[in-house]
């Protein structure tokens, strides 16, 4: 249409689409004019008055289709089509405002959870850590190929890396390096998350200005020895620091290292702020005593981050960069202090951390997790709003029927029935953005409310507000394919009749409902299981050895080299010194440590080539071990102090039971030899029993004990001792202290750590029981609701039942097995469903020593019997009233 | 609801611009004049007029005005514009062309 047309039409479009009721009531005058002319006309020819009304309507045609086409042709005609289903929408929703309320807030908790968590795991995986101009935000994520065990191996940049890339990239315009670090905080007890940084990491992450005082200036974070200062985050000043307004100018202690506080980082920033204390990265070597990463040549630990500079693209930078680290490559290879023949590749990222190759599986699969059965909540959801609407639409049949009568298309009564779910869902959607807001703030001071540096910053961006779009057209579309099913195959003869019999809505689709929802909530309920379960199985497994009564004394020396000498006459002292403590009975150093997961070794029997042994865990232990950890020698012997000899190894080594049955399966293993990678013979001496050490409540594999040499430094220190902890606890700092006051150590028993593990299960645990509350609920309400529907559909059939001489019990009794054939069905489905995501979830906690089984029986076991249970109460009201049918009401309502 | 399916496309268009174009009719005087003008060769039942009227208008070719009629009452009287008369100009013109075609091939047919 040309432009002057639209001058012509532009106040009509404007007129028809605003002042529509007077455009209608316009043309009815039109058209009634046109027919009342034409029956004067008529009249006037002789006719009748009744006869020239009649003509007069004849020759013009169906009334009502003249208007309808009429209208069509009128601008924006689908909007006003829409705005009509809209009013209609409202209206059928305004007359059971109970109804309408219920499917509302059914969805809008659906809806809410969903996109809350949604939220929540955008902020944390999705999104460019950074709000100023994210396009030209780069991490680099570095990847050796050609490592030790010839995997491939994602890793970190060597300070020389870091340098070469500072030093020579041009595509980047700023680089800044960082790495997170745990560091203990003045004399507190707690592990705090540490950051250390070059000085320009807030410039490139764009927060540029500091709450309090200032951020590091440039010559802060150069040379060997960096400036002794600090940036705090908010969230830290507040809870360590209760805020303190002077805080600026102060001097607190970081792992023992004095450092003062220059500024604060705003928290609303804190999102990605990966630490709670910020430090110049040049003063790691004081925090770490154990390495001295800073000069080390060869040792990457540096995460790089930075900005491209304008006319660049990330292919740009990746390709440069390739370049810089093939260079450095070849001085690493070049330099040979080690045997590693380094190779690196390059991933240029948009900073999120999906993007990042070494946790884009991890992340993927956590948000796969958590939303997975936030989607199962949203589908039970709408699986109760389609029970409603399905009920409702049949209750108004008869309506729907006239409508189809009167010449609406079925297609058109189907956008009408959408339009009411549409309106349902998008009043939940907007009840639910309140939702949104709260849960990850919940869920977030549920899990971390230690650790209050973590605060997620909302703000909804282009995902959120699609993955709340994507939710919104899929619940409305669930939620009314039944109801426009059922109107669809609506038969206009007998509902008009008003005599529609039982089969209006199939048994089929009711059973299916039921099913649904039994097995939805069966998944969800396993979860809220294996979660609720996980506190009390850490707490109350026994893992085979002493936990209460073993203390684990972490140390941090630097072993290495010219500093060897000076750290043997540390451990030396040491223990002396802890066992002049009274209540210490002994002190042993481990290999291992418990409820970790270790790499095996490869064990050989003698005659076996390189390649055909078998697995075995590999722990180096000091004599004193098996004693301290209470470990009793099943045959044999354990270690003596003769069997370490004063030359190289020792030729004794000690098996598990696993170990024995594994290599010398029936027979005796005392006196046996077997081979270790080096090729040293070494000769089974003791067997002891095996140990739960790797998972909880699981025993280990098999598990090898070799001696550790009388030289041999660093490992896992322990002390056993007798009484209470706590003043023991203070005693052993104290002398570790003694010997070297920089070492700030939290020595904890291995029952403490538990402890702290099981907490930590218990929050998550206490998320997935909400969330299983809600399924719970949402599935029992809905298996109610879809059997009082059915027994409602039903009441004509056993009215007729119980005229034919059924009695009540007859009835009652096949509602009921109708339905527990559905809750078994469901809780086959359920299986079926909740298997696979079991072993999705074992295979991301293969790491973790949480006891996961993938065919837990007690797990299916006590869900299914928890699911029935309620859904039995649940079906036992309209099972009930499905027995009080009265038939002769029944049948004379026909 | 019979539609003038007989009818070429737009060729009730057409005629209804073209009896416009000579006098400002309602609704149905124009129908009348329809029916005389075509001498009842156009079977269309007075109520198809009006869709036919109304998308006239939207494509502003016509417009329309309430006007007193004898014995106090009122009509919607539809005129056409200058872009409907311009319209008007070249449906006719493309109308010749295609008829004089269309009879052109037929009278060779006929040969």
């Amino acid at each position: 249409m040309r432009l002057e047309n639209w001058l012509y039409t532009i106040p009509l479009r404007i007129r028809s689409l605003l002042l529509r009721q007077r455009r209608d009531a316009e043309l009815d005058e039109e058209l009634r004019d046109h027919i009342e002319r034409q029956a004067e006309e008529n009249r006037s020819r002789g006719m009748g008055e009744e006869e020239a009304r009649l003509a007069a309507l004849r020759s013009f045609g169906n009334f009502v289709a003249v208007r309808e086409q009429t209208h069509e042709t009128w601008a924006w005609a689908t909007i006003g089509r829409l705005r009509q289903d809209f009013r209609c929408a409202l209206r059928s929703a305004r007359r059971a405002p109970l109804f309408s309320a219920v499917a509302v807030l059914a969805l809008a908790l659906g809806i809410g959870l969903n996109t809350g968590v949604f939220t929540m795991l955008n902020a944390m995986f999705l999104r460019a850590p950074t709000f100023v101009d994210p396009a030209s935000f780069v991490q680099l994520c570095p990847r050796y190929s050609g490592w030790f065990t010839g995997a491939d191996q994602n890793s970190s940049f060597t300070t020389e890396d870091f340098d070469a890339i500072r030093s020579r990239s041009h595509t980047l315009d700023e680089v800044s390096a960082w790495r997170q670090y745990s560091a203990l905080l003045e004399q507190g007890n707690k592990y705090i998350t540490t950051l250390l940084m070059t000085c320009n990491y807030f410039h490139v992450l764009g927060i540029d200005r500091a709450e309090v005082g200032r951020f590091f200036a440039s010559g802060e974070c150069t040379g060997r020895t960096g400036a002794h200062v600090a940036v705090l985050s908010e969230p830290v000043w507040k809870n360590q620091f209760g805020a303190d307004p002077r805080i600026v100018g102060k001097t607190i202690h970081i792992n023992g290292v004095p450092v003062t506080v220059i500024g604060v980082a705003p928290s609303d920033a804190a999102n990605y702020l990966l630490g709670g204390v910020f430090l110049p990265y040049t003063l790691e070597p004081q925090l770490n005593h154990a390495e001295d990463l800073l000069t080390s040549p060869d040792t990457p630990w540096l995460s790089l981050t930075g900005r491209l500079r304008p006319g660049f693209t990330r292919a740009d930078a990746r390709a440069e960069l390739t370049a810089i680290m093939n260079q450095q490559d070849r001085v690493y290879v070049q330099r040979k202090t080690t045997a590693f023949d380094r190779k690196t590749s390059l991933v240029v990222t948009d900073g999120s951390e999906i993007e990042s190759p070494a946790i884009h599986n991890l992340a993927l699969g956590l948000m796969v997790l958590m939303l997975g059965p936030l989607a199962l909540i949203l589908l039970l959801a709408c699986s109760n709003v389609a029970t409603l609407f399905l009920s409702r639409t049949l209750a108004r049949r008869g309506e729907i029927a006239i409508r189809l009568a009167l010449g609406v298309s079925r297609s058109r009564l189907a956008g009408m029935l959408l339009m009411e779910s549409l309106l349902t869902v998008c009043i939940g959607g907007a009840l639910s953005l309140v939702l949104a807001y709260r849960v990850p703030l919940i869920i977030m001071n549920i899990m971390a409310a230690d650790q209050a540096n973590f605060v997620v910053l909302l703000r909804p961006d282009w995902r959120v507000l699609g993955y709340l779009a994507i939710l919104m057209a899929a619940a409305t579309v669930l939620s009314s394919l039944m109801p426009i099913r059922a109107a669809w195959k609506l038969d206009l003869l007998t509902a008009l009749k008003g005599r529609e019999g039982a089969a209006t809505v199939r048994s089929r689709t009711t059973s299916g409902l039921i099913v649904t929802q039994i097995a939805l909530g069966f998944v969800l309920v396993c979860a809220a299981v294996i979660f609720g379960r996980m506190p009390g199985l850490i707490k109350g497994m026994n893992p085979g050895f002493e936990i209460h009564q073993t203390l684990n004394v972490p140390i941090d020396v630097n072993t290495s080299g010219k500093n060897r000498a000076k750290a043997q006459v540390f451990y030396r002292d040491l223990e002396g010194k802890l066992l002049a403590i009274p209540g210490v009975q002994s002190v042993a150093y481990a290999g291992l440590q418990p409820f970790d997961q270790h790499p095996p070794t490869e064990i050989r029997l003698p005659r076996q080539t390189k390649g055909t042994g078998q697995p075995a865990t590999v722990d180096d232990v000091s004599t004193r071990f098996f004693s301290l950890f209470g470990i009793r020698v099943l045959k044999g012997r354990a270690f003596l102090s003769s069997d370490v000899s004063s030359v190289g190894a020792s030729q004794v080594v000690v098996v598990s039971e696993a170990f024995a049955k594994q290599f010398w399966p029936g027979g005796d293993p005392l006196g046996k030899a077997i081979v270790m990678p080096d090729d040293r013979h070494l000769t089974v001496v003791g067997v002891v029993p095996d140990t739960r050490s790797e998972r909880f409540g699981v025993l280990d594999g098999p598990r090898l004990y070799t001696l550790r040499g009388p030289s041999d430094l660093g490992g896992n220190l322990y002390v056993g001792f007798l009484g209470s902890a706590k003043p023991l606890k203070t005693a052993v700092r104290e002398a570790v202290k003694s010997l070297d006051p920089t070492q700030t150590i939290v020595p904890q028993t291995i029952w403490e750590s538990l402890e702290d593990q099981a907490e930590s299960m218990v929050a998550v645990a206490r998320i997935v029981l909400a969330m299983a509350s809600i399924a719970l609920l949402m599935a029992v309400t809905g298996v109610y609701c879809v059997l009082s529907f059915a027994v409602n559909q039903r009441r004509r059939e056993f009215g007729i039942k119980m005229v034919l001489g059924a009695s009540r019990t007859v009835v009652f009794r096949s509602v009921l097995v109708g339905a527990m054939r559905n809750i078994a069905i469901g809780l086959m489905c359920g299986v079926a469903l909740a298997e696979p995501a079991m072993l999705l979830f074992n295979r991301l906690l293969a790491r973790s020593p949480l006891p996961l089984r993938p065919f837990d029986l007690t797990v299916f076991g006590i869900s299914a019997v928890l699911l029935a249970a309620v859904s039995l109460i649940a079906m036992y009201l309209p099972a009930s009233r499905a027995m009080r049918t009265d038939p002769m009401r029944v049948l004379r309502t026909d | 609801m019979s539609k003038p399916a007989d009818l070429v496309q737009g060729t009730l268009d057409v005629l209804v611009l073209k009896i416009l174009a000579l006098q400002p009719l309602h609704g149905w005087a124009l129908s009348q004049r329809l029916k005389q003008v075509s001498g009842e060769v156009l079977q269309v039942s007075d109520g198809s007029l009006y869709p036919a009227l109304h998308k006239l208008e939207q494509q502003g070719w016509i417009k329309a005005e309430w006007k007193p009629t004898e014995n106090n009452r009122r009509a919607k009287f539809y005129s056409l514009t200058r872009l409907g008369r311009r319209h008007l100009e070249q449906e006719a013109a493309n109308w010749e062309r295609i008829s004089a075609a269309i009879s052109g091939v037929l009278r060779l047919t006929e040969v």
